[in-house]
């Protein structure tokens, strides 16, 4: 048998993300253009896949099969794999997983993964409306279960009363995200700064949360390249990052199923983690770098519990302490995470291995010195599923 | 006139007087869309159920048409208890979906120990922003919601359609 192939995160870009005056192809467009500048020999001819992850496409941008329309005007002619992939917030994350896959095995050698959501439309009803459709329909969305915030205020009322987590606490994520997040050009965010005062002060948008403890909904989309490590040293002189790990985990569709003792304990989520650092051969201690899905900065403390970078309940202190801080020891969301980049969901994945990737190969603009291994986290359909990818710049042995 | 018009909110020419169950917040009921129709026959009668598994015995939620447990598709129709307690709650004051009031109000509910049922992400109606609290007990309604045409060859027929939530219980 031949050996497996090793598969690599060559390099990528996204589209400015925001409330833009934009159609989803305008913007895989412009995320496609900034891939090519990250990635300058890169040319169509030399990407036999693609993974298109979106979400709204069908809905919003009326584009059901999507992956032809992108191979029309990304100027692809994929002859390996072309197809359109969703799993909601972790869809570029997921599409990372299939193209190792495809690469490791042989049947890929240059996959373009993207990710691309146009979510804001002419009326803003429709924004909220449809985001009853991406629930349990029948049974969820029926309730009411549409928008996140009220079942995330729920989380955070939990972890609250159990844990003795704070609003400053929290508070702390948004502004130490902010920190890192005002320097990315294409950030929903990008060049704003927040202080715990105007956090704390913010208005209420669900009890706990005020506005700045929640991620917004953006347009955008993001575009990285995933390749063997043969072709990815014929398209860049830069450092090889390899995909080591890969953990995805879903035990329910809906509010009944929930798999913790309370909403504070995401134990799908530590079981994803485990997959992936197994697979990785690395534990928690050995990551430098993380990004982690801060749709709400509650959810930031409670992944750092489950994903093994501080013990259970101690999230809170942990963030306090300065470890998600530059120097710290897990520096986290160094691009501005969900919170200030924002949140196309299908791009959000990719927009998120594009951070790591630039950390291992120590060009971020928040870099974390000497990070050897990073982590990205996705959750997704209202906390129903966890999805986490571990990179290296040494392959698994 | 050409005033006029332009204030008017133009709405989707194609679709006027048109149902569209994409864009519906309810479920299809009928028997002629969906083999879980005796659940809203249930609600209708004012029982809360859901199917058992004559072979394995797990009760599932929601219903199903096979066992999630074993697979087994040989079910039977069982009732759920219709009371439950307040773990937590939440009050959405603005920018509930479309269809919904606000203040939209959601608990997270607990049916007790011997409840095949143990969580439920359930609506609270019925009920003012700050009347519920952690703990308190509520219970099981049942109320209409918009009903649907359906085509039957050149004739249309209206399906009537209900749903359930949960409110406080009386005190
Ligand atoms: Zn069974």
């Amino acid at each position: 048998m031949a050996e497996k192939k090793k598969a690599v995160i060559v390099g990528g870009g996204t589209s400015k993300f925001g409330v833009r005056q934009a159609t989803i192809f305008d913007m895989l467009q412009e995320a496609m253009r900034a891939c090519s500048d990250d990635i300058p020999a890169l040319k169509p001819t030399d990407i036999d896949g693609l993974i298109i992850a979106t979400t709204m496409a069908g809905r919003h941008s009326s584009a059901l099969n999507t992956a032809p329309l992108v191979v029309h005007r990304l100027g692809l002619s994929p002859t390996s794999i072309c197809i359109r992939l969703d799993t909601l917030c972790a869809g570029s994350n997921s599409a990372i997983i299939v193209a190792k896959g495809l690469i490791e095995s042989g049947i890929s050698e240059v996959v373009l993964v993207t990710g691309a959501e146009k979510v804001y439309m002419p009326q803003r009803w429709e924004t909220n409306y449809t985001q009853l459709a991406v629930n349990d329909h029948d049974w969820d969305s029926a309730m009411g279960l549409g928008v996140p915030p009220p079942f995330f205020a729920m989380i955070a009322k939990m972890h609250m009363k159990r844990y003795g987590t704070t609003k400053e606490q929290m508070a702390h994520v948004s502004v130490t995200n902010y920190t890192y997040g005002t320097d990315s050009p294409n950030a929903h965010f990008g060049g704003r700064t927040l202080t715990m005062e105007q956090a704390l002060g913010a208005r209420i948008i669900a009890d706990p949360f005020g506005l700045y403890d929640c991620c917004p909904l953006s347009d955008g989309a993001s575009a990285v390249v995933i390749a063997s490590e043969e072709r990815a040293k014929e398209l860049t002189d830069r450092s090889m990052v390899y995909l080591r790990g890969t953990g995805q985990h879903a035990t329910h569709s809906m509010s009944v199923g929930w798999p913790g003792d309370t909403l504070a304990e995401w134990p799908h989520l530590k079981k994803a983690g485990e997959v992936a650092f197994k697979n990785a051969k690395l534990t928690p201690k050995d990551i430098d770098v993380a990004e982690t899905h801060d749709c709400f900065s509650i959810s930031e403390v409670i992944e750092l519990e489950e994903l093994g970078f501080c013990k259970k309940g101690e999230g809170g202190a942990f963030v306090t302490s300065g470890a998600i801080n530059m120097g710290g020891e897990i520096p986290t969301n160094t691009d501005g995470g969900l919170l200030v980049y924002g949140h196309p969901f299908g791009a959000s994945g990719a927009r998120q291995a594009i951070e790591i990737c630039k950390q291992l190969q120590g060009r971020a603009i928040h870099q974390v010195k000497d990070a050897n291994f990073g982590l990205t986290h996705n959750l997704s359909g209202t906390c129903a599923q966890h999805t986490v990818v571990i990179y290296g710049r040494e392959p698994v042995e | 006139m050409a005033d006029e018009n332009k204030a008017e909110i133009v709405g989707t020419p194609a679709l006027d007087g048109t149902y569209v169950a994409e864009m519906d917040i309810w479920p299809l009921e009928c028997q002629e869309f969906n083999r879980l129709y005796p659940f809203y026959d249930n609600l209708k009668a004012g029982k809360f159920t859901t199917t058992k598994c004559k072979k394995c015995g797990h009760i599932a939620f929601p219903p199903g048409v096979i066992c999630p447990k074993c697979w087994s598709d040989e079910l039977e129709w069982v009732e759920l208890p219709q009371r439950a307690k307040v773990v937590t709650l939440t009050e959405t004051q603005a920018g509930a979906p479309l269809g919904f009031p606000s203040p939209l109000i959601m608990a997270w509910l607990t049916f007790g120990e011997d409840s095949p049922l143990k969580h439920l992400l359930g609506r609270i109606v019925n009920c003012k922003e700050g009347e519920l609290k952690e703990g308190d007990e509520v219970q099981f309604v049942v109320f209409d919601v918009p009903s649907h045409p359906i085509e039957v060859k050149k004739e249309t027929k209206i399906c009537d359609r209900v749903f359930y939530a949960f409110e406080p219980m009386k005190k």
